[in-house]
């Protein structure tokens, strides 16, 4: 799956490292500020309130 | 390349099984619709199956290594991330309290008798800091500032004073939950406090010390803990009171602790620090 997506790479062979760590950061970046703290709601040590 | 590489394989073991232990290659009948005839395709057919096997096999176990890299970032982001931010966001509350603090108060509704009766409607945003909670028991750095509100957004801030209940000092119960584990662990070590210990409010001009006054574990359905007299459902309150909650156990959702105080003593900041943080 990775051989693939990185043989699929657009740009030159030289720049695709950069633009492999880039993909990375974006996914990275997604999953911390948007997938995570939808997750986070789900889990139990968030709740600290009474009457829930 | 990998079928051809495959295919030479079993060629090189032909000798071995003296032909009875390949039915597929020995049993070539002659009319055709037999193994035999099948012998040379099937066995293409089964070397990219392997192929695809081999393939689904890398996939997945790509994917399972991602989902572990995943919960490992989940957990990171946990247990480090949301310390880190929400301590940034505390020293901007500490700093946005001070200069609020530096700023003459606003004039409160009525003359400048003391609200006592009625907590008013929040007199502070959700989300801005409302006092700051010191617990020598804690740590002399034990300083967290209270936000108003409890919404999920609220409480990454900070210890989350539930609207509606009391304001520091007023009569009533001063609710505040916080969170145990995560987003700067405000009230990790709740259950360290031990009766009589001190519990230090600062607001604009003043120190409320409060003491504690008894710590339990409930369910968390006991909203009646949030009381003006805590499980005194109706009864008009006396005194001032404050109850902390925040879960219980540890990264679970099936109590809440539960730690009570009861006012105690008044400082104006004119005359220095409480007696409890000034001993501590």
């Amino acid at each position: 799956m990775y051989a693939w997506l990185y043989r699929h790479l657009p740009g030159p062979h030289r720049l695709r490292p950069l633009v492999a760590a880039a993909l990375l950061l974006i996914v990275v970046s997604l999953l911390t500020f948007l997938v995570f703290p939808a997750v986070e709601a789900a889990l139990p040590n968030g709740k600290v309130t009474m009457g829930s | 390349m990998t079928g051809a590489a495959r295919s030479g394989a079993p060629a090189q073991r032909r000798p071995l099984p003296e032909g009875a232990g390949l039915p597929a290659r020995g049993g070539a009948g002659p009319d055709g619709a037999g193994p035999g005839g099948f012998g040379p395709r099937h066995r293409r057919t089964l070397g990219a199956g392997r192929v695809w096997i081999g393939r689904l096999a890398r996939g997945g176990g790509e994917l399972l290594i991602t989902a572990g890299v995943v919960v490992a970032l989940f957990l990171g982001y946990q247990l480090w991330a949301t310390n880190l931010l929400a301590g940034r966001t505390q020293d901007r509350l500490h700093h946005q309290l001070e200069q609020t603090w530096s700023r003459p108060a606003p004039a409160p509704p009525g003359s400048g008798a003391p609200r006592m009766a009625v907590p008013p409607l929040p007199a502070v945003p959700l989300g801005d800091g409302v006092a700051i909670l010191r617990v020598p028991r804690l740590g002399r750095d034990y300083a967290p500032v209270v936000v108003e509100g409890v919404s999920a957004a609220d409480l990454r801030r900070g210890p989350g004073h539930i609207p509606g209940t009391a304001m520091p000092g007023q009569i009533g119960n001063f609710v505040v939950s916080g969170h145990r584990t995560t987003y700067g662990k405000p009230f990790n070590r709740l259950d360290e406090l031990k009766v009589g210990d001190a519990l230090v409010v600062e607001v604009r001009d003043r120190y409320y010390t409060y003491r504690v006054t008894g710590s339990e574990v409930v369910t968390p359905n006991r909203l009646d803990v949030t009381y003006p007299v805590p499980k005194r459902p109706g009864v008009a309150p006396t005194k001032s009171l404050l109850t902390l909650t925040t879960c219980h156990p540890k990264y679970s959702a099936s109590h809440r602790l539960v730690v009570y105080g009861g006012l105690v003593g008044v400082t104006e900041k004119s005359a220095g620090l409480p007696p409890a943080l000034a001993a501590g």
